[in-house]
């Protein structure tokens, strides 16, 4: 999509690599599209500081800021020299008048991100910890392209801390019920990698869980 | 192309599972969009109004449909697939505009419902501690850069806030490279705010207290003083705005255009940024330059946020300018 910005220059800022865009718990009115470089979204968790997303050029990030004047949720950090446009609620008609096209893909964004957290919402309505971690590799086998129907086998690019951040369990219990699970075999656990056997055993597993709830 | 269907009472045009791209506008009769609230549990009926959208967002995000359309009554409307959906939403702007508004309030509620599911866990800090805890992280991980402007942030936000003084103390460690000691903080440890808050920070404030006696001249060399010292970042961004108050105040018109002028092209980011503006106006209203002046509130005013102080002082500036 080769959108003409140029009417937006007035709004461009550049960041070096490195610098931060802004900081997770700093209160937030902008937003930005990124025209070039990439910017990384990251999370301090426990001390550790975990990277949640890369974003490319054409992007938008810090959208959250357009709904609510919420602190910042994660923190912006310009993995590349960066040049972006920086909006806010003010002039954020203006934006979307003058080109439609990064309304639509703001429009986009929300319905995956509504999609996203209803999706989470489910999991951690479940009582069970066990049942909420199985639902996590449910939530991200959905969002996996396409399989094919007979391979059970999922293999997630993923870590213990991400499993539990999901989950809403704590890093040390979710580490005791994915050894279980391990021991198991229903999954194996990698330091970069977790892979489950059967993917249709956990949604049996969670609906069973989800049903027994509900009665 | 778009395609016209009818359906009659009682029928449906999609469950709740379904994976289907269409995309429908009512054009007139009666449909309910059924499903359960996912917080409740309860059963909700939203009802379409004639000339809306409906199965947008499964439609857009292609996951399956969270609802069941029924028909109650006769109905006409019109079905689009995806990317004709787009064409005439990119045609159509206040449409997509009043979409993002529904999407957006969607989106804040469930965010909210998640916050509250998740509060009962552990590490909800809040925004100070939170903010304070990512810079001292940084400078743990001797990331410098990161550190600094996490503590900046923090001390512009929270300039007398519980951790101000163990801020700039780090701030100064950061900026000079070094690691320091970090004090392990307990939150709520009854740390008086802003007692003791770096030398440059005390010689700030003594001159905002003189300010705001209106003492503007003895302000003015506070400010100055600031400068002289060699301060860089936060506090001379903040020294710099001052200083074209005061000099506003002190009727040095011309030299407080020309300080502004320059203090916002060194920081086109500054926190100040439309204050600044609306003092540039004001100075130029001093020297009777009322079209440079009404253009500079003019812009004060496209900028501001509606509730702003700031949008109210321009307004009537503004209008003060057409009454001469």
């Amino acid at each position: 999509m080769a959108l003409d910005l140029s009417m937006f220059n007035r709004f461009a800022v550049n960041f070096q690599a490195g610098d931060i865009v802004f900081c997770e718990h700093e209160p937030g009115d902008n937003f930005y599209l990124i025209q070039s470089g990439r910017v990384q979204i990251v999370k301090i968790i426990d001390d550790l500081e975990k990277i949640i997303d890369i974003l490319q050029p054409g992007e938008i990030f810090g959208e959250m800021a357009i709904l609510e004047e919420a602190p910042r949720s994660a923190s912006a950090v310009a993995l590349d020299n960066v040049k972006a446009l920086e909006f806010n609620r003010e002039n954020f008609e203006i934006l979307m008048k003058g080109t439609p096209q990064i309304a639509l893909k703001l429009l986009k964004l929300f319905t995956k991100r509504i999609y996203d957290q209803k999706r989470r919402f489910l999991i951690l309505t479940l009582d069970d910890s066990q049942a909420k971690i199985a639902d996590v590799f449910l939530m991200l086998s959905e969002t996996q392209p396409a399989h094919d129907e007979d391979v059970n086998e999922r293999i997630f690019m993923t870590t213990v801390e991400d499993i539990a951040h999901w989950a809403g369990v704590s890093p040390v219990e979710s580490k005791r019920i994915l050894s279980q699970f391990a021991s198991q075999r229903r999954l194996e656990i990698f330091p970069d990698r977790i892979i489950v056997q059967n993917i249709n055993d956990f949604a049996r597993f969670v609906n069973s869980k989800r049903r027994s709830q509900v009665s | 192309m778009p395609k016209a269907v009818s359906y009659k009472t009682n029928s449906i045009v999609y469950f709740k599972g379904d994976i289907n791209e269409k995309i429908y506008i009512l054009n007139n009769g009666r449909v309910s969009l059924n499903y359960n609230d996912i917080e409740t549990g309860q059963e909700m009926h939203d009802l379409i109004k004639t000339g809306e959208f409906f199965g947008v967002k499964s439609a857009i995000g292609k996951y399956p449909r969270e609802e069941t359309a029924v028909v109650l009554q006769d109905s006409a409307m019109i079905a689009f697939s995806v990317s004709e959906f787009e064409q005439i939403v990119l045609q159509n702007t206040r449409i997509m505009i009043k979409m993002l508004k529904v999407f957006s309030n969607q989106l804040r509620r469930i965010h909210k419902q998640v916050r509250n599911l998740l509060r009962s866990g552990t590490d909800v800090s809040d925004p100070e501690t939170g903010l304070f805890n990512i810079g001292e992280y940084y400078l743990k991980v001797r990331k410098g850069k990161q550190a600094i402007y996490a503590l900046r942030r923090y001390l512009t936000y929270y300039p007398s806030g519980k951790y101000a003084s163990e801020a700039s103390r780090l701030l100064e460690s950061a900026e000079s490279g070094s690691v320091p000691n970090i004090n392990p903080i307990s939150a709520g440890s009854g740390r008086q705010p802003g007692v003791d808050l770096s030398e440059i920070a005390k010689s700030y404030y003594n001159a905002v207290s003189l300010f705001s006696q209106e003492k503007f001249k003895e302000a003015l060399s506070g400010f100055q003083r600031i400068l002289e010292n060699g301060v860089d970042g936060e506090y001379e961004a903040k020294a710099k705005y001052e200083i074209g108050r005061c000099q506003y105040n002190l009727q040095k018109y011309e030299l407080c255009i020309k300080h502004f002028t320059s203090l916002i092209q060194k920081y086109p980011k500054h926190p100040d940024l439309i204050d600044s503006l609306f003092y540039v106006g004001k100075s130029y209203e001093g020297m009777n330059n009322i079209e440079k002046a009404a253009g500079f509130f003019k812009k004060v005013i496209a900028m501001a946020k509606d509730e702003a102080p700031i949008m109210r002082k321009a307004k009537k500036a503004l209008k003060g300018l057409e009454g001469n």
